[in-house]
């Protein structure tokens, strides 16, 4: 087995400074590993820093200590300490991150939203054309809406975008947060699906699902953070 | 494969575009810009932000060859040798300043020339570039206005018939004809309304990402900072007071300025 993820010591601790200085702890002594092909679920409480850990896995946040290997073109990449340039080669051929919400940039179409990672990553205009529909039909999102800016969709269809941008072409580790909170029975099936076939052809997958069908149906493997919880 | 072929990934590319270290101004006892240290490498794009009187502005123009530090350095490497900006003549940096780097002002008066038509003012690059073929010249120019959505029946008219938002385009375009490595802009979209901004930054998130233009943007706008740019340095007082990843430094500020900053504005 390949390990995708390497975890050591990680700690957080939130500072507002405008608000009295204020220490936010969320948790330390963070230790695991994801391997390629399976699927870790993140588990407790809304508040326990579920997407805290997820964003910090991602180099969105930055941890108050401790080492993240991410394994990057086949050798360990510590993402917390590398330059931002690394990081951000990183997340376009390595780390892909599935949130529940689209971020809308004026005047660009469904298609080229879900185009866009296979451009960046070299693939030639008729081949991500080809790919984004398929992913687009896919996912039931009306043809009659592809060539529109997302911005005037409803809160389903801009998500639907975000997960065929998402797994058009799957990253070796894809972050998941919440990716079904506001979709059908249809389209959870399909999302539920697209993660699964991800996870078969090597992605290693960590991830956050409220739904419990939909946990139970994407996991091989839990992880309770609640055991990370500083004491406050 | 030429001595100026582009790498393709980002891995390979052998060395920043532009090292800056210590860079100082004072006017007087107050300070401009303090101590700036950092490297940009080809492709990247380097927000520049903070508010009003912070320093932004100043640091911009050490930087684009225009206002001399107190102290510092400024290498930018055209070729295989790093140029010191400040040490080479007068005559070579603005040699640079026209080819090698491009520079888009907040008032596009400041970066056009008023009394030269549209095509002129795009066309006036490529001949100081060296170009001389006229029919040539006039053909880039239009590609060029059509490329930021200026129609070309629009190529003999002077800027000032043109409203705020066509003259940024322009200015835009001039800038860009020849082929720089590097842009500077200051405030792009400042001074225009909202919907004309809009159609501004999604051009500039065009043009930089398809010419793999690595450029530095002053704003005060951190919509327009998450939109455009891949890091941020973050300034207050002359001094930077964070900087990282765009998205670290606007959705995980750790300075108390920053924070502020951030927690100021509705959603970015």
């Amino acid at each position: 087995m390949t390990t995708m993820i390497q975890v050591e010591n990680v700690a957080k601790t939130f500072t507002l400074h405008n608000q009295g200085g204020t220490r936010l702890p969320v948790f330390d002594d963070v230790n695991f590993t994801v391997e390629a092909g399976e699927a870790l679920v993140l588990a407790g409480a809304s508040g326990a820093g579920k997407s805290s850990l997820l964003r910090i896995l991602y180099g969105n946040y930055r941890p108050t200590s401790g080492a993240i290997r991410i394994t990057h073109a086949g050798r360990p990449v510590d993402i917390v300490s590398a330059v931002p340039r690394t990081v951000l080669d990183i997340r376009r051929r390595t780390l892909g991150f599935v949130s529940q919400f689209l971020r809308v940039i004026p005047r660009v179409s469904a298609l080229d939203i879900v185009r866009d990672p296979l451009l960046a990553r070299g693939a030639s205009q008729g081949e991500a054309s080809d790919r984004a529909k398929a992913m687009l039909t896919r996912l039931n999102l009306p043809e009659r809406l592809w060539n529109l800016a997302p911005a005037t969709f409803s809160g389903g269809e801009q998500q639907r975008v975000n997960i065929a941008r998402s797994f058009v072409d799957p990253s070796p580790i894809m972050l998941i947060d919440e990716p079904t909170a506001s979709l059908d029975a249809a389209n959870r099936d399909v999302v539920v699906e697209l993660i699964s076939e991800a996870r078969t052809a090597g992605s290693a997958i960590v991830g956050i699902f409220h739904d419990e069908a939909v946990r139970e149906r994407v996991a091989t493997r839990y992880l309770d953070i609640t055991s990370f919880r500083k004491a406050a | 494969m030429t001595v100026h072929a582009s790498f393709p990934d980002a891995a390979l590319e052998p060395a920043p575009l532009l090292t800056v270290s210590g860079v100082s101004r004072f006017y007087g006892e107050r300070i401009g810009c303090a101590d700036v240290s950092f490297d940009l490498w080809p492709g990247e794009v380097l927000g520049i932000v903070g508010e009003s009187g912070s320093g932004k502005s100043t640091l911009l123009r050490c930087l684009a060859g225009i206002d001399k530090p107190d102290a510092g350095e400024v290498l930018f490497r055209a070729g295989p040798e790093p140029l010191d900006i400040y040490s080479v003549s007068e005559q070579e940096r603005r040699r640079l300043m026209r080819t090698a780097w491009g520079i888009v002002h907040q008032n596009p008066r400041d970066g056009l020339r008023m009394d030269v038509t549209a095509g002129g003012n795009v066309g006036e690059r490529l001949m100081d570039r060296g170009d001389r073929h006229y029919g040539k010249i006039r053909e880039r120019a239009l590609d060029w206005l059509q490329r930021v959505e200026i129609a070309g029946s629009r190529i003999d008219d002077r800027p000032r018939q043109f409203s705020g938002g066509m003259q940024q385009r322009l200015q835009i375009a001039r800038v860009l004809v020849s082929e720089p490595r590097l842009v500077f802009m200051d405030e792009p979209t400042g001074g225009l309304d909202v919907s004309v901004q809009a159609r501004l930054l999604d051009l500039l998130r065009v043009l930089v990402r398809d010419l793999g233009l690595a450029a530095i943007i002053v704003t005060h706008d951190l919509a327009v900072a998450r939109l455009l740019t891949d890091r941020l340095m973050v300034m207050k007082d002359g001094h930077v007071v964070e900087q990282g990843l765009t998205d670290q430094v606007l959705d995980d500020p750790h300075h108390a300025y920053t924070q502020l900053l951030t927690s100021a504005v509705l959603s970015v």
